[in-house]
């Protein structure tokens, strides 16, 4: 199971990265992008080993990418979401989205007469997880802004700013 | 009608002045500061900040200036109107038209931190100026960098999904492809619509031999990771959280903007796949 989630965390960089170059993400964002990409997809393949749901290991995946975003926006002097959001790319539903489009294309293909209920109930189903997952995503990035009731993420510097009390 | 107008070009301060509050403010002229905002927001809507972020940005700004600053950002133009705080007489409002929606980090990067040096009084409104202007040539990463670490981006997320290395290979060269004709038909100035439908055709016919020859262990992966690099994965993020802010018409202006590319994709996939064979699914 380790050496899964580890080869995990290695793909998962690099596809941050990839991800973090096609933004433009300044040279010294980019292994940042990676390395929270990796841990975040780690914690979401440690969660599903663990045999949490999907939905939930992502967002605790992206929650993760967000919170420790705030830490690294102020050791390089970057915007969170200029690194956030790459590395949550790494968890886009990809494959439920392409199942999607594909079962839209069975049921084109199945026409009235045939039984393309099963296809229907599929292809629903792939669609209501492809979104849910891309809301998970949106929920990581902004979870600074979300949780916190400071504006900018420049203003959150130490434990006692967060005024959780 | 009052005017505003007076002499905007101050010398050049030096340092222990410029640092005291407000020096530069008394001698800006309205519509000058009204260029200088749209400006900047309009910059950084083209490189695909949230809406929340302009508006924080373009505040920070007027914080420094004599005018209160409220601005409507819509997809398709940014609008200010400033006014005098010591005289309610003078108003002014002025429009600028957004031209495309692309992605630059570097860009918005790069507008935070000038933005901050403004307020925190480390540079002058000329200062703020001249590298307004030069933000807009923030230099992008080589072209062939940014493709090979696509494909790898892409392969590797098909190892993910459950591929073989064969099946990554043909994801790494869909990819490199497909990404290619996107950028060069979006440099030929062809609508966007069909560079997506183009590049995602391309990407998937190559990406679909692997299914056609059964050459990896799971050769659906290759078909379903290789057309990723083209998910409008920033419109649709910001689109989420543009509505979790409460900027509900762009939020949603957005939204059916991915949700087109997204059709656009789908449609360029069904192309390809019909081109290939269903049957081989």
């Amino acid at each position: 199971m380790a050496a899964q989630v580890c080869a995990d965390v290695f793909f998962s960089f690099f596809v941050a990265v990839g991800f973090a170059l096609l933004f433009e993400t300044p040279l010294k964002a980019l292994i940042v992008a990676g390395v929270l990409g990796g841990l975040g997809h780690g914690i979401r393949c440690l969660m599903l080993q663990l045999g949490f749901d999907l939905v939930l290991s992502t967002l605790c995946g992206t929650v993760f990418i967000g919170l420790a975003g705030i830490f690294f926006a102020h050791k390089i002097h970057t915007p969170p979401v200029v690194f956030t959001l790459p590395a949550c790319i790494t968890m886009i539903p990809g494959l439920f989205a392409y199942r999607t489009i594909l079962g839209c294309i069975k049921i084109y293909g199945a026409g009235v007469d045939g039984d393309a209920s099963k296809h229907l109930q599929e292809t629903m189903y792939n669609f209501i997880l492809t979104s849910s997952l891309l809301f998970c995503l949106a929920i990581g990035i902004s979870i600074a802004a979300l949780a916190f009731r400071k504006k900018s993420v420049k203003e959150i510097k130490h434990v006692k700013d967060l005024r959780l009390n | 009608m009052p005017t505003m107008k007076t002499e905007n070009l101050h010398p050049t301060l030096p340092r222990d002045e410029a640092a005291t509050p407000k020096p530069q403010a008394c001698d800006l002229s309205i519509s000058e500061f009204s260029q200088i905002l749209l400006q900047a927001s309009a910059l950084l809507m083209e490189s695909g900040a949230h809406c929340e972020r302009i508006h924080r940005n373009i505040q920070r700004l007027a914080s420094k200036s004599p005018f209160l600053v409220e601005m409507f950002i819509s997809f398709n133009a940014i609008s200010v109107s400033l006014s005098d705080k010591s005289n309610a007489q003078v108003v002014h409002t002025a429009t600028k038209a957004i031209k495309h929606h692309g992605i630059h980090f570097g860009v918005v990067t790069n507008a935070s931190v000038l933005t901050w040096k403004f307020h925190d009084d480390e540079i002058s409104f000329d200062e703020l100026q001249t590298q307004l202007k030069a933000l807009k040539d923030t230099k992008r990463h080589p072209v062939w960098m940014v493709r090979l670490f696509i494909g790898i981006a892409c392969a590797c997320l098909c190892v993910l999904v459950g591929g073989n290395w064969i099946d990554s290979a043909c994801t790494f060269v869909a990819s490199v492809v497909g990404l290619t004709v996107k950028q060069e038909m979006t440099k030929r100035g062809f609508n966007l619509m069909v560079v997506f439908m183009a590049a995602s055709i391309v990407t998937t016919l190559i990406a679909g031999l692997d299914v056609l020859y059964g050459l990896g262990s799971f050769p659906g992966s290759s078909v379903a990771t290789a057309v990723l690099y083209l998910i409008p994965g920033v419109p649709l993020i910001n689109s989420i959280i543009d509505l979790l802010k409460g900027y509900m018409s762009i939020g949603i202006a957005r939204g059916t903007f991915a949700g087109f590319i997204l059709l656009c994709i789908a449609v360029g996939m069904f192309v390809g796949i019909s081109v290939v064979g269903l049957k081989n699914f």
